[in-house]
């Protein structure tokens, strides 16, 4: 019954706008694999990866020096963002450019209860979360009437609204100047203690979400973002499930927010623009959108090149972009994409040719198979 | 009354600058399927070349450095088509959304290297630079300029695409591409002259604008989401739709400002969750594209 | 500097790591976290930082002011450097974001050991970077910010302030005004982007002309959005309302934006506007200049050999800067090269680079710099360097070849007037 880790959720080019060709019976190849199937071992193996990476992950916060250790505690953060929105893109096939509504609402909501002393910040982590599920809600609402491209520029429209609403009201929110102290509690102040309070969090998030994906529920999403009319012609309540994902993604994403508050102990608007709202998007694309961990590589790869970058040269922005349009045109299911196509190669060519030169094995030139097909 | 002109006067030449920038991009997407965030960043390339061209002088130069730049910032899409957008039709529009994103930082940091980072003018020639007076209401001749430009554009466009050959295959590629190929037509000279004329608008209205603002970094960004906000609510692919949306746009902008200042900012984003919420594909889109 | 966030330029995902994808994936990579250049304060040399804003449309203010601290690193290592010791710079781009900000400022002092930040453009970013340089104990110097929440509410004894705060400059505005207005009334009107900076120095204006007891009539106020493209609205409700002056909290390319626009209403012919003309809008203007507006700066150049732009070596320091870099140098500049002298004379002062001693050695203390000496006052480490306010010119300026202001009109608001007392700047505190 287990299904993906990194097992491909569905086709591999099940689009989340697709253009034009969606109507009536576009069955799309391929759209049954993450029903089958996956062996023991292979279960066995993806814990075991996975045990391993947070062990890394967990050695290296305590042995890395604190500034690195907070740009991982930050890169942690932002890979539940990018998880919860994968959620909505890979898994849903909506693609929003609204979640960093619901990122700076979790942000705000630890920020302000501090600034305005109504909450204190265990009272504030807790609220945050319903809060962004409160507003994924009635923005959900408005925005399912709209789909693919018009959905994307709606929330887009949502993240911009947000951001507007939180720079005007000064009075309220600190306006574009932000809020800025010390608002986390004294358990927390030491950086190795945050580092592990927002890895904690942040893995059981990411565990909830993968649970969730991996439900019926999950499963139903999946069959909608294939083929929605088939979904809808079975009786099932199309926009019910829809919403129900935006609502559990505006959830995760507050979470995100919340903790981005524990790393900087600041909020601004600029985390509600739609630049912010953005980023997890590109994680998601760069790691491997049909990929459930895809989004976690992608924000690992994003953040930390994007801060080595900045550090190290003015034209940063020519060279992510050349990088970026690489990575697009040549690895359009991502990085992860590109490593399930890399890995399946090298089993085919191992059993193939056993015994004689493994071609491809090491190969990371462009030369790759088109990754990701199941 | 005099307020009210001077509102109707901005108003329509905010709007008549917004539309010729996103007509540009609507008309990409409605042929060849692509979303490019890079739009933006020709209208930039437009702005700067004018001030690279008009120099310290004006009068008569003013003029054939408008076009020069338009046709310049074309010759810059037609590259960017043969070079990477061509390879991102059929494509995810999320792939087409980081592609040409990155075009975009690309650009501006081109631009960064070009122009340098301070902020540039250009001055208007006397003959329209001055202004007039209607019903005791003081106006800028160079907003009449503006919009009557926005008028030749739209005019210029409507006609292209009802009157001519190439305007019925674009048409037809907004319809059907597929069919439109086994119908013997060369798709991919048809897309490069899209591409290239969608650029071309944004190059127009970058440079047309360029007296009434101050040229500098940052411009490509703030311009790009209005308009992809503006392709979207007037329904991707229609132009008349596009006008119409302009038209939204800064009507709400102006409505906002008077009505309520300190919220005058959330009024056009208001506008634009309305109109997708009443009418889902945009004000005259076609559903399921 | 003020300023406004302009959107964070960072959508993009470095892929550096796309060579290391097999790496990522297996267990996502750290390899670049800790790959900052280290570079430590042995062998004969110590690091500064500078982290700010080198893109998007305020990249001009970031760049100079790197530009005034290279320049002034370069000098003091050309005289021997800093306690036998060579000063290297280094300095990553925050894209205006206070998490970059912080981020940068954190790398730089734990895997760089800079020795003194200096600060960035957006006052938010500041508000970010001075906490973690009082937590590390690291002075930092704010020569472009210049919100007064700086020295007052988010007060450490780590951060010093060069530049005429978001109370000093109104406050110069309104003392000029009253010094041309006399007794006669005047009708004012005000326009600033509807966000922190605009609003505050708006309102710090109003209350400065009630302080100085101008018989003013406030006849229209207007609050454009942030980045508002269409401001003919706002022009039209404040030539409709005729007034006399207006002061106007824009900067930059905003500020040439509205000039252009206001110009072809014909705005400037009836109304005096009140903004900050220094030489860099001015140059973007060129002839289309308003010529009688007010402008006000913070530093600048022409103005050498006038009262604190006066002092030693401030013509050669003018000249180097446009030999090195092919212009004059910006007020950013200016002042952030003050603020290296500043740094450099706290180390000699306590004989260290230890940032605690360097910071006490500072406060209170003068400074002999290029601009005169300054002193950084003891109370909320305010620097008293004044503001300077006059009259744009009708005709180019033969040295400069730029329209600049009439030298007979030049105001130099005296620091002592400007300044809150250290009472008020401690009230401001809780």
């Amino acid at each position: 019954m287990a299904t993906s880790f990194d097992q491909p959720v569905g086709a591999g080019h099940a689009a989340g706008l697709s253009d034009g060709k969606s109507g009536g019976a576009g069955l799309r190849p391929g759209g049954g694999s993450d029903m089958m199937p996956v062996r023991r071992s292979v279960v066995a193996r993806r814990i075991g990866a996975t045990v391993a990476c947070l062990a890394v992950v967990s050695i290296l916060g305590v042995v890395l020096p604190v500034s690195s250790a907070l740009d991982l505690e930050y890169v942690v953060s932002l890979a539940l963002f990018a998880v919860a929105t994968n959620l909505l893109l890979g898994f849903g096939g909506m693609v929003s450019f609204g979640q960093g509504v619901f990122y700076g609402v979790g942000a705000y909501v630890v920020a302000l209860g501090w600034m305005h002393h109504v909450l204190s910040f265990v009272e504030a982590m807790l609220l945050a979360p319903f809060a962004g599920a409160a507003v994924a809600f009635f923005l959900g609402l408005l925005a399912l009437r709209t789909r693919r491209l018009y959905f994307a520029l709606i929330t887009l429209a949502f993240s911009q609204l947000g951001y507007t609403i939180v720079q005007d009201q000064s009075s309220f929110t600190g306006g574009s100047n932000g809020v800025f102290g010390a608002m986390l509690p004294s358990w927390l102040l030491d950086p190795r203690t945050a580092f592990f309070f927002v890895l904690v969090v942040s893995v059981v998030a990411i565990a909830v979400l993968w649970k969730v994906t991996d439900s019926p529920f999950g499963l139903v999403l999946r069959a909608i973002r294939d083929n929605r009319e088939r979904v809808d012609a079975m009786g099932v309540n199309v926009f019910a499930h829809q919403l129900a994902a935006f609502v559990i993604s505006g959830f995760f994403c507050a979470v995100a927010g919340s903790l981005f508050v524990v790393y900087s102990q600041s909020a601004y608007p600029a985390l509600l623009e739609w630049t912010s709202s953005g980023t997890p998007v590109f994680m998601a694309v760069i790691g491997g959108m049909y990929l459930f961990p895809g989004p976690i590589v992608g924000a690992f790869a994003y953040q930390l090149a994007n801060t080595y970058l900045i550090e190290h040269t003015q034209d940063w922005q020519i060279i992510l972009g050349v990088v970026l349009l690489a990575v697009v045109l040549l690895r359009p299911d991502g990085l992860t994409g590109s490593i399930e196509g890399l890995r399946s190669l090298v089993r085919r060519s191992g059993e193939r040719v056993r015994g004689r030169h493994r071609h491809g094995s090491n190969g990371t030139g462009p030369a790759g198979p088109a990754g990701g097909e199941p | 009354m005099a307020r009210f002109l001077i509102e109707v006067i901005g108003t329509l030449s905010d709007a008549g600058s917004l539309f010729m920038v996103a007509a540009g991009l609507t008309l990409i997407f409605g042929a060849m399927r692509v979303i490019n965030l890079a739009h933006g960043s020709l209208y930039m390339y437009g702005a700067f070349l004018m001030t690279t061209f008009v120099g310290a002088s004006s009068g008569l130069r003013f003029w054939w450095s408008i076009a020069l730049a338009a046709v310049i910032v074309a010759a810059l899409g037609a590259v960017m088509e043969l070079g990477i957008v061509r390879f991102l039709v059929g494509k995810e529009p999320l792939t087409q959304l980081v592609a040409t994103f990155a075009l975009f930082l690309i650009l501006a940091d081109t631009a960064l290297h070009l122009w340098g980072n301070g902020a540039r003018t250009v001055v208007a020639p006397s003959s329209v630079s001055g202004r007039f007076t209607i019903a005791g209401a003081v106006l800028p001749v160079y907003d009449l300029v503006i919009i009557g430009v926005a008028v030749a554009v739209g005019i210029g466009l409507w006609a292209l695409l009802r009157h001519t050959s190439v305007g019925w295959r674009i048409r037809a590629a907004v319809d059907d591409p597929e069919v439109l190929e086994s119908g013997g037509v060369n798709l991919r000279r048809l897309n490069l002259g899209v591409f290239a004329v969608g650029a071309l608008l944004a190059g127009i209205a970058g440079a047309v604008v360029t007296p009434q603002v101050s040229v500098a970094p940052g411009m490509d960004e703030s311009i790009i989401v209005t308009t992809l906000l503006v392709v979207v609510i007037g329904g991707l692919g229609s132009v008349t739709g596009t006008a119409l949306a302009a038209l939204v746009i800064g009507i709400a902008d102006t409505v906002g400002t008077l009505v309520a200042p300190t919220w005058a900012s959330t009024f056009m984003y208001l506008a634009v969750i309305l109109v997708l919420v009443v009418r889902p594909w945009g004000l005259l889109g076609t559903p399921e594209r | 500097m003020p300023i406004r966030h302009h959107t964070p330029r960072r959508l993009a995902a470095g892929l550096a790591l796309l060579l290391l994808a097999p790496v990522a994936a297996a267990c996502s990579s750290t390899s670049s976290t800790a790959s900052s250049t280290a570079s430590s304060t042995s062998g004969g040399s110590v690091t500064v930082g500078e982290s700010t804003t080198l893109s998007s449309s305020i990249a001009e203010l970031g760049q100079t002011a790197l530009q005034g601290l290279e320049l002034a690193v370069a000098n003091i290592n050309a005289h021997g450097g800093l306690l036998g010791k060579k000063v290297k710079v280094v300095s990553a781009d925050d894209s205006a974001t206070p998490a970059t900000g912080a981020s940068n400022e954190r790398s730089m002092i734990l895997n760089d050991h800079v020795v003194a930040m200096f600060g960035p453009v957006v006052s938010s970013v500041a508000s970010a970077e001075e906490p973690i340089a009082a937590q590390y104990h690291i002075p930092i110097f704010f020569s472009v910010s210049n919100d007064i929440a700086l020295m007052t509410s988010g007060f450490t004894k780590y951060g010093f302030q060069l530049v005429p705060n978001t109370v000093m400059e109104p406050r110069a505005a309104a003392a000029y005004l009253a010094h041309e207005a006399g007794s006669t009334q005047i009708t004012v009107g005000t326009f600033a982007p509807n966000y922190s900076f605009g609003t505050s120095s708006v309102a710090g204006f109003i209350q400065a002309l009630k302080d100085l007891h101008v018989n003013y009539k406030l006849v229209s106020q207007q609050f454009p959005p942030l980045n508002a493209t269409n401001i003919a609205p706002y022009l039209s409700a404040l030539i409709a309302a005729h007034p006399e002056y207006v002061y106007n909290a824009q900067f930059g390319g905003d500020l040439v934006s509205f000039t252009q626009q206001a110009n072809q209403y014909g705005f400037f012919q009836h109304t005096k506007m009140i903004a900050m003309y220094s030489a860099q809008p001015l140059e973007a203007l060129g002839s289309s200049a308003p010529a009688g507006a007010i402008g006000f700066d913070r530093a600048p150049f022409w103005l050498a050999g006038q009262q604190g732009m006066d002092g030693p070596g401030i013509s050669a320091f003018i000249s180097q800067f446009k030999a090195k870099y092919g212009d004059y140098p910006s007020a950013w500049a200016i002042m952030t090269y003050t603020a290296a002298q500043s740094w450099a004379y706290g180390v000699k002062k306590a004989g260290t680079f230890n940032g605690t001693s360097v910071s006490n050695a500072l406060s209170g203390a003068t400074i002999s710099t290029i601009r005169g000496p300054i002193t950084l006052r003891a109370c909320d480490h305010q620097a008293n360097v004044p503001e300077y306010v006059g009259v744009v010119s009708s005709t180019v300026d033969p040295t400069y070849r730029l329209r600049l202001w009439d030298p007979s009109s030049v105001f130099i608001a005296q620091p002592k007037t400007i300044m809150l007392t250290c009472a008020q700047s401690l009230a401001l505190r809780s």
